[in-house]
């Protein structure tokens, strides 16, 4: 591809300006003229327990209070905050996902503190939380459940009559006979291994942690139209939701998709635009506006997925991995919001990994009383890094082979088959990845120098490798809609319904949209508007560069197809001797526009002035097709009429996967089993890198999160079910001072199907650092960790029972 | 609960407030004086999204901060940053060094590193890390945040540029 003016470049961030002069709007800084407060009060006391008794008039008599809501003065539907259902055919979804609709607006059944049990709207949020200590509820205590192993077992509480035995999902039988995804025969295989090594991890419940509350205004005004302002990643599905929840057309609904501090998964789907939008809808005429406190996002929103996840591996003593056997059993929570998606991923990334002769992974979900798992940024694939890899360094051990140089020789290649069996995998620079990674953090000579370690303080190095996606396709629907408006000025207009977490999607969309164009980014304006723009699934699975990419793109060439198609017409010049260059439409015979050759394209065709061939000027051609004029005297047209609109809607036909190795080095003092991570070196397969300090930005951004997962963050409850660790003292991620010295390394061979050769980076980062980091304390100490995460508590008692002090 | 008349200096803008004396800082500065730059981010002081400026040194989380507590004293907020749409060098170095994704750290982490560069012009990296404690960012790993207070340190350094927030 020739030299790219944008693409590949590391301009500023779009709303960057906005962002760093204070500028930019949340939603919580939504003020509308009568606008109410409302607040969503929950059960604080109990994680499970039948409301019994619940009289709101006390909270109604508060001065300023305007309306009490209970359960029966909302909508009765049930819902799910999850968007799975939006993303699968509909005989497909019978199977895979079962009768997901399990919540309530407010609910007299607890499931899990903070559950929603009623709701105040009044004049302030001052008044709110007044009325709300006036809120009487009486509650009949049920029995709690912390983990999957409790909940199943017969006799247990039956959270819902339609999953039996408070299982939420399995692998379906009708669509994975035995309810496994895989290949070959396992057990045949099994027993061709030379060893085999075995065990069971368990991996912890970790929080997005977004530093914007969820807040929220909804207004049902008086034209009968629903207006929700969210910081939602998925809007249009959200807007759909909202839409089917409420009963109302779409067209009735009017989704505002405020500007989103940080979202991680954490507002992939609904999370209390619900209860928002119930408030509004009992107060038509007033906006209400719900903000949201801290405490209530660790009890009431969505988390990652823990678990106890069973993984057994024959190996061949030439190193060929003969079979691998999984079983991660979940725990959903409290409702089954994501329950069919995390257990399949997870498997997903295990089976796209490695070239096993054959492999089966189960994975199932059952309700607990915890708050709901849900989605977070790597959707199953930290499980799956903390477990297979260890168990990989584990067999390098035993074959006594460089793990570096295992993962080379058995690592899954371009041609071979995805994540998703059946779609090949596209392109494959794991190994370039590998070399580069390794060579940049000096693996061969640190881990021969680590090797006999005496003393209090020990390293450790360590690498781990991890495969994703770019977009969910061919397991979930992929589609993004995008127009591209020209206005009279050839400057553009972008509308499409993509969100910007802070990734930067808005900004690399732009990019590629003036790369494509061929015009400078600051002409253009990117909208985002849900009633203006067609259909997008939302940021998640990775995909908005390479989906919402794709559909600019498409979107682009319409726009220029048009153009060289009205400037063919005006200059009588056949359209395939046309091309767009300089932003003008030029003839292929002419290489360049002279110097100083202006004018319009009539003078330019009567005078000759570029000899051969003909040129028109984008601008021209914008300009008269708004402003079309037939002159009265002669009737002659000035141009060829109607304004120039780009339209996409666009289907990808691959996910292009990237790939990644994460290298890191660790110190460990064995006195108090402190862990300090001092390097991360990250090689990933990009593809092509749209702006390389973004995709820089979100390995590095990443890997924090991957190395809370790996060291120091786990959301813990009590033995009723009430969370210990809702506030960040005591959810502990790592700070600045914690934080080690990463190196990243984009490698860059562009994928042959991806738009621009791109794949994603959205989730790479908290994945594979959490592999590394297990196994270069595993190098360090000759102890392999199955808990995450490995606490300095851990560690010590590890320690002390291997007899190392 | 007792009202008090006080009078708030910030960014350079003297107001007069008539508020309970169990108002924060973030209430009177967000609620009362539509200051939205400011962010609520956890409420306990835990996160630093709410950082705020004082008397062009020291900063405070205004979220433990009663509004009458800073009676007369000077306030600056990252609204207060920019002078006549030329922005600071700290909100620039911001920029250039890919320290903002989300951005609703940002206005806390602006104001934290104007307090560190005003006790330190020429920080350490180490002391970068140790003095950005206390502002939780969970979209950058810190990296990119680090290189902008090293990047703005040298450009103010460079050219002399006094520290944000008046009188010291």
């Amino acid at each position: 591809m020739s030299e790219m003016t944008y693409i590949g470049k590391s301009v500023p961030k779009v709303d960057a300006r906005e962002k760093v002069t204070g500028q930019v709007i949340y939603a919580a800084e939504i003020n509308l003229p009568n606008m109410l407060y409302g607040k969503i009060v929950r059960c604080w006391e109990y994680s499970h327990a039948r409301v019994t008794h619940l009289d709101l008039s006390e909270a109604a008599k508060v001065p300023g209070v305007v309306k009490v809501l209970g359960p029966g003065d909302v909508t009765q539907k049930r819902y799910n905050t999850g968007v799975l259902d939006l993303m699968v055919p509909e005989d497909m979804g019978k199977h895979l996902l079962g009768d997901i609709e399990d919540q309530r607006i407010f609910t007299d059944h607890v499931r899990h503190q903070g559950d929603a049990i009623c709701g105040i709207i009044a004049e302030s949020e001052e008044i709110c939380e007044l009325a709300a200590r006036k809120v009487i509820a009486h509650y009949e205590a049920l029995p709690v459940y912390l983990s999957a192993a409790e909940s199943s077992q017969p006799g247990a509480f039956q959270f819902d009559e339609r999953k039996p035995g408070n299982r939420t999902f399995q692998l379906p039988e009708q669509m994975f006979p035995n309810n496994a995804y895989g290949w070959g025969d396992v057990d045949v295989e099994m027993a061709t291994a030379d060893f085999v090594i075995e065990d069971t991890f368990y991996v912890p419940k970790v929080k997005q942690c977004q530093l914007e509350p969820h807040s929220y205004v909804a207004f049902f005004d008086l034209a009968g139209r629903l207006n929700c302002w969210t910081s939602t990643q998925m809007p249009k599905c959200v807007h759909n939701k909202l839409a089917r929840l409420f009963e109302l057309p779409i067209s009735r609904v009017n989704l505002v998709s405020t500007t989103i501090g940080g979202g991680f998964g954490g507002r992939l789907g609904m999370v209390f635009e619900p209860e928002t939008c119930a408030m509004a809808m009992a107060v038509p005429g007033h906006p209400v506006k719900v903000q949201s406190a801290r405490e209530e996002d660790w009890v009431a929103s969505e988390s990652r997925h823990p678990g106890k996840y069973w993984l057994k591996m024959g190996f061949k003593n030439d190193g060929t991995p003969v079979a691998a056997d999984a079983h991660f059993t979940s725990d959903a929570g409290a409702y089954f919001s994501h329950s069919s998606g995390v257990p399949f991923t997870t498997g997903s990334w295990l089976t796209g990994m490695y070239k096993y002769n054959a492999v089966r992974y189960k994975g199932d979900c059952y309700y607990t009383n915890q708050a709901p798992s849900g989605a977070f940024r790597g959707y199953g694939n930290p499980q799956t890094n903390f477990v297979l890899e260890q168990i990989v360094d584990q067999a390098c051990l035993k074959l006594n082979i460089d793990p570096v140089e295992w993962r080379k020789r058995w690592h899954k290649q371009a041609g071979d088959d995805g994540w998703c069996i059946g779609v090949p995998y596209s392109s494959c620079s794991l190994d370039e990845c590998l070399d580069r990674g390794a060579e940049a953090i000096g693996w061969k000579e640190k881990r021969a120098k680590y090797a006999n370690q005496t003393g209090r303080m020990r390293r450790g190095i360590g690498v781990s490798v991890m495969n994703h996606t770019s977009g969910a396709m061919p397991m979930l629907l992929e589609h993004t809609t995008c127009t591209i408006k020209m206005n009279e000025d050839a400057s553009a207009v972008i509308t499409l319904a993509c969100s910007d977490l802070g990734q930067g999607s808005h900004t690399v969309l732009k990019q590629i949209a003036a790369e494509t164009l061929g015009m400078p980014m600051e002409e253009i304006h990117l909208h985002v508007n849900m009633d203006a723009a067609g259909f997008d699934i939302g940021s998640h699975a990775s995909r908005t560069t390479y989906v919402g990419g794709g559909a600019v793109m498409k979107a682009c060439e319409d726009v220029k197809r048009q153009l060289i198609e009205r400037a063919s017409t005006r200059l009588g010049i056949p359209v395939e001797e046309l091309e767009i260059r300089d932003r003008h439409v030029v003839s292929k015979n002419k290489s360049q526009r002279p110097e100083g050759a202006e004018g319009n394209a009539a003078d330019n065709l009567r005078n000759n002035v570029w000899g051969v061939g003909a040129s028109m000027s984008i601008k021209e051609i914008c300009s008269v097709g708004v402003y079309h004029f037939v002159n009265p005297m002669n009737g002659e047209a000035n141009g060829v009429p109607g304004q120039i609109q780009g339209y996409a809607s666009f289907f990808p036909s691959h996910n292009s996967p990237p790939f990644g190795a994460c290298f890191a080095e660790v110190q460990i003092d064995i006195e108090t089993g402190q862990v300090q991570v001092l390097e991360l070196v990250m090689a990933h397969d990009i593809g092509r890198a749209i702006n390389p300090k973004a995709v820089a930005g979100q390995l590095c951004g990443g890997s924090h999160q991957a190395l809370g997962m790996a060291l120091t963050e786990e959301i813990h409850y009590d033995a009723k079910g009430l969370c210990l660790t809702n506030s960040f003292t005591d959810y502990k991620m790592l700070g600045p001072v914690d934080m080690p010295k990463i190196t990243t390394i984009l490698v860059e061979n562009p994928d042959p199907i991806a738009p621009y050769g791109l794949k994603s980076v959205g989730e790479a980062g908290p994945v594979n650092p959490v592999g590394a980091t297990a196994n270069a304390i595993s190098n360090a100490l000759g102890i392999m960790f199955t808990e995450a995460p490995i606490t300095p508590e851990k560690i010590l008692i590890a320690i002390r029972k291997q007899g190392i002090v | 609960m007792k009202n008090r008349m006080i009078t708030l200096c910030v960014n350079g803008r003297n107001y007069r407030l008539d508020v309970m004396v169990n108002r924060t800082l973030l209430q009177a500065l967000r609620d009362d004086l539509k200051l939205v730059d400011v962010k609520y981010g956890c409420g306990s002081g835990e996160c630093g999204g709410c950082t705020v400026l004082v008397d062009g040194k020291d900063c405070i989380n205004s979220c433990l901060t009663l509004a009458v507590e800073m009676e007369g004293r000077n306030i600056t907020t990252i609204g207060g940053m920019t002078h006549e749409g030329e922005l600071h060098p700290i909100q620039q170095a911001f920029i250039d060094e890919g320290a903002i994704q989300c951005g609703y750290c940002t206005p806390g982490m602006v104001m934290k590193t104007a307090s560190i560069l005003a006790k330190n012009p020429r920080p350490s990296e180490d002391e970068i890390r140790r003095g950005l404690e206390g502002n939780i960012c969970r979209c950058t790993g810190y990296e990119n945040i680090v290189r902008a207070v090293q990047t703005a340190s040298q450009v103010m350094y460079d050219s002399q540029i006094q520290p944000a927030g008046g009188s010291r």
